[in-house]
């Protein structure tokens, strides 16, 4: 018997202790916010908070997290509604197929608690061991710098060229 | 390896480009019947995209498949600005397999591409004029005020300063005809399109509630992973199951058309007792291709096959022999390549699927839902009727998900087993045993006149083709009734039509569209090696586009013409084109890089789209570094400025993966690559800035979720070029 605590909640996993973290909260624990992409450690779909610091769960034996706290995105958003993080990634449209963003929220939910300002490279890596293959890292980055206090996150994120609707076209 | 291919001129040019050209038109290949809708107790349905409750709750069924190209938030808009309903103020879900949400172009279900919102563009417009106009006519009957006196705004009627929800007059409406060709709105008159209203699906997305189809878990649904044959085509000679079957939580092991497959209580029990399993399995032909083999072949057939030729305009033998006489003052050639490539989304394939009582209900996330239900039909023998097909959000798809073997695979381990199945192909599953981006070799042979003006154009493609595959998968989903031996014969023919007799237009569409080229010839040698092959974003201009724009940069070099001013020589009878080329020459002329960092410059026009990138790239022992790439759009009407820009940032991401590392190789017959560590994708670190300029445009929208991926690679290679003076003609790029 596996004891933890998931997204608050006291848990028990009473199956193979050899099962990744990743299988147990989305099959046993049926959160299915965090995702399988590479079996590998590679990708970062996966990605949770043990203990506050961000991990690939799809190699992680569940025996790991014995005795600590889990955090899943669907454990992020606190009692005063979404994560700083989330309302970022709305409003900078930054999914696309979506599949990979709970790990990227994770991963740069971790850099915050540790870098409430983080420069680009942090940034880049904190993150590179998550893959878009839809590629939103432009937005993913942007998002995170206006979630944090960083000076960088106001203005920044706005793109050098823009749409403009009267019809002229025109730089920003 | 067969060369199929002998040389001879067909009297008609090349298919137009645009990726999915094979639109089937086949009787009894849709599906009718009753729509695949649950109307609510207090539902109104006024067509097959909409449904509207009398708590004015606006439900629009979204014909076309969500990967991550934004089509719910764009079509949503299109319905929304002619019906007055705020695309945020809708519930957007994926409708189910009808012949009313057949794409009109394809005449079929079948998300591909880049062709939805031009497609859908008008029709949607339309059906939700129609729709606004009846709960109009409606309001006027019920409030006896005529409909001259009434508006409409967000979902309400507004009559005088009282505003009634759109749901107050349903039971009105429902006894009313749908009016028909009621009039659009001017484009000045837009409210949603053309502004950058948030994604639809951006909330759930960043909150982990997306659910994809991996997402799935009916009640006592059970595990299954497919072991399946290292060299694409082979088949199980025998097999032992006692390791497998005596893994914790295995329940089955069962022998399908595809190879072996483990049922367990749960996909890691099952893929770990899959390792565990004994099989051997014959030789195929394949399995004496390596990745050196099969690019001999195609430098054999480019130069000594039989090529068939799909446009010969003009004298193309005289424009090219060398020493003609003025104005020839440049003549040049070239060979390119571009290797085998897989798509790898996110999502690794899978389909969850219930067989009970005669009906079943597949959950999966697919281009082509309409073929999943075919599939299905024709292995169960159920009726069409009593299979439906739930369609959730796909975790990527670039032309992988438009191919269905995991729901073959799904249905045969389902009827074996008398549970739910949940099917997961694994990472490695997906690398190794998909269907490919084909490898390509070109040769392209030019002159330049004394005007700087192409006045010969040669451009030969040697490689396999995509479209025999399509109908070999294709076919039997869309006729689910037609016995085997005769899918057999029409497969056959078309493998024999398409080699023989015609050219595949999507092996060589991108080598002669973009510009001006009277005279000019393009030829194709098809070169089959067995590996299945399949659409990959942006399908043949992902290497025509690479091969024609590093050449057009060389020919500008020999000619010594600036590059921009070149290509713009050859646009004088492509006017949208020419004003993308020379925007983005203008923006170029404006740039200053840092020390070191060199400029490089490409455009392509696929799927009705007009693409100009500039590449900003530097080269450090050996080491390419893209760090910011512009890009220049036309696609017509904006319909979201943003999520176009989203695309084309995408775009860029995913043409710099194969620019930089994207290659599969084959080694005896199978994939060596197997997972991201030797089949890299482009991370946080490596990725460049994008900025995206779009063309103000009130013509019809065009496509936007592929043609940002041609101009990316030889942008690059054209600035490496400058950098460092070596001119990589093979991708991935790689510095001598």
């Amino acid at each position: 018997m596996i004891a933890f605590t998931l997204n608050g909640q006291q848990v028990e996993f009473a199956g193979d202790p050899e099962t990744p973290l990743l299988w147990v909260v989305r099959d046993t624990f049926k959160l299915k916010g965090s995702k399988f992409g590479c079996g590998a450690g590679l990708c970062g779909a996966c990605t949770m908070h043990l203990n506050g610091k961000a991990i690939k769960t799809c190699v992680l034996p569940v025996t790991v997290a014995a005795g600590k706290t889990v955090t899943t995105i669907e454990g992020l958003a606190g009692d005063h509604g979404l994560h700083p993080l989330q309302t970022a990634w709305i409003t900078h449209n930054v999914p696309q197929c979506g599949y990979c963003q709970s790990g990227q929220i994770m991963a740069a939910a971790a850099l915050l608690e540790e870098t409430p300002t983080p420069s680009s490279v942090d940034i880049d890596r904190a993150l590179s061991g998550n893959i878009c293959r839809c590629g939103c890292y432009p937005r993913i980055k942007a998002a995170v710098l206006a979630a944090s206090n960083s000076e960088a996150g106001a203005g920044d994120d706005e793109p050098a060229l823009f749409y403009d609707a009267t019809g002229q076209g025109g730089q920003a | 390896m067969t060369t199929l291919s002998r040389r001879r001129f067909l009297k008609t040019s090349a298919q137009a480009s645009g990726g999915l050209i094979v639109a089937i038109h086949l009787p009894g290949c849709a599906f009718g019947g009753a729509l695949p809708i649950d109307v609510a107790d207090d539902g109104f349905v006024p067509n097959a995209f909409l449904q509207i409750t009398q708590h004015n709750e606006i439900i629009f069924y979204c014909p076309s498949d969500e990967m991550g190209q934004g089509i719910r938030t764009g079509l949503a808009t299109v319905i929304g600005e002619e019906l007055d309903v705020h695309p945020a103020s809708m519930t957007v879900v994926s409708a189910g397999s009808h012949e009313d949400y057949n794409n009109p172009e394809y005449a079929m279900q079948l998300t591909g591409g880049s062709n939805a919102v031009r497609a859908f563009y008008l029709p949607l417009r339309q059906i939700g004029a129609d729709t606004r106009a009846l709960i109009l006519q409606a309001a006027a009957q019920d409030l006896g005020i005529p409909t001259s006196q009434l508006t409409t705004r967000n979902a309400t009627v507004i009559a005088g300063d009282r505003h009634y929800p759109y749901g107050d007059f349903l039971v009105t409406a429902s006894s009313l005809p749908l009016p028909e060709n009621t009039t659009l709105k001017n484009s000045r008159d837009f409210q949603f399109i053309g502004q950058e209203i948030t994604r639809v699906d951006a909330r759930e997305k960043a909150t982990g509630e997306a659910i994809f189809g991996i997402d799935i878990d009916v009640p006592d649904q059970v595990a299954a992973v497919v072991v399946r044959p290292p060299v694409a085509g082979a088949t199980v000679t025998s097999f032992d199951p006692t390791a497998a079957l005596a893994s914790s939580g295995v329940l089955q092991v069962v022998e399908i058309s595809s190879g072996i497959a483990v049922v367990a209580d749960s996909y890691w029990q099952a893929s770990r007792a899959a390792k565990r399993l004994q099989v051997t399995w014959n030789n195929p032909a394949l399995s004496t291709v390596s990745s050196d083999s099969m690019r001999a072949d195609l430098t054999a057939a480019l130069y000594d096959g039989d090529d068939a030729v799909t446009d010969d305009t003009g004298d193309i033998d005289s424009a090219l022999t060398s020493g003609a006489p003025p104005p020839q003052v440049i003549m040049h050639s070239a060979e390119y390549f571009a290797p085998l490539l897989a798509h790898a989304p996110m999502e690794p394939v899978n389909a969850t699927l219930r067989l009970r009582n005669g009906e079943a209900d597949l959950w999966t996330g697919v281009q082509a839902i309409g073929a999943a239900q075919g599939l299905i039909e024709r292995i169960t023998g159920y009726p069409r009727e009593n299979i439906r097909v739930h369609n959730q959000y796909l975790g990527g798809g670039f032309g992988r998900r438009a191919s269905l073997a995991h729901i073959i695979e799904v249905t045969e381990i389902a009827l074996a087993v008398n549970k739910p199945v949940q099917l997961v192909w694994s990472r490695e599953d997906d690398i190794r045993h998909g269907l490919y981006r084909p490898a390509s070799l070109m040769q392209l042979s030019a002159a330049v006149d004394d005007t700087g003006r192409i006045s010969g154009w040669r451009a030969k493609r040697a490689g396999g083709n995509l479209t025999p595959d399509y109908m070999r998968n294709s076919l039997p989903a869309l006729m689910p009734n037609l016995p085997e031996f005769v899918l057999d014969g029409l497969t056959a023919a078309t493998d024999y039509w398409l080699s023989r007799w015609s050219i595949d237009g999507s092996s060589v569409e991108g080598l002669h569209e973009t510009y001006d080229l009277p005279t000019r010839q393009i030829s194709h040698v098809t070169v089959d090696h067995g590996l299945p092959l399949t659409f990959w974003r942006s399908v043949g201009h992902s290497y025509t586009g690479f091969a024609v724009e590093s050449m057009m940069d060389e020919l500008a070099e020999a000619a010594d013409i600036d590059p921009v001013v070149f290509r713009l020589k050859q646009l004088e009878s492509k006017p949208r084109m020419y004003e993308v080329v020379a925007k983005a020459g203008e923006l170029l002329t404006a740039m200053s890089v840092p020390e070191g960092h060199f400029l490089g410059f490409a455009a392509h026009s696929s799927f009705a789209t007009d693409v100009a990138q500039i590449a900003e790239v530097s080269v450090t022992d050996n080491l390419i570094k893209v760090h910011r790439v512009t890009c220049v759009v036309n696609c017509g009407t904006a319909v979201n400025p943003d999520i176009i820009r989203a695309q084309l940032e995408g775009s860029v991401m995913f043409a710099l993966t194969a620019t930089l590392h994207g290659k599969i190789d084959l080694a005896e017959g199978a994939i060596v690559q197997s997972n991201f560590h030797d089949y890299p994708i482009l991370r946080m670190d490596e990725a460049p800035d994008v900025d995206v300029f779009i063309m103000p445009s009130d013509e019809k929208p065009t496509g936007i979720g592929e043609p940002g991926v041609p101009p990316l690679a030889p942008a690059v290679a054209n600035a490496v070029y400058r950098a460092c003076g070596q001119r990589l003609r093979e991708l991935p790029l790689r510095l001598a």
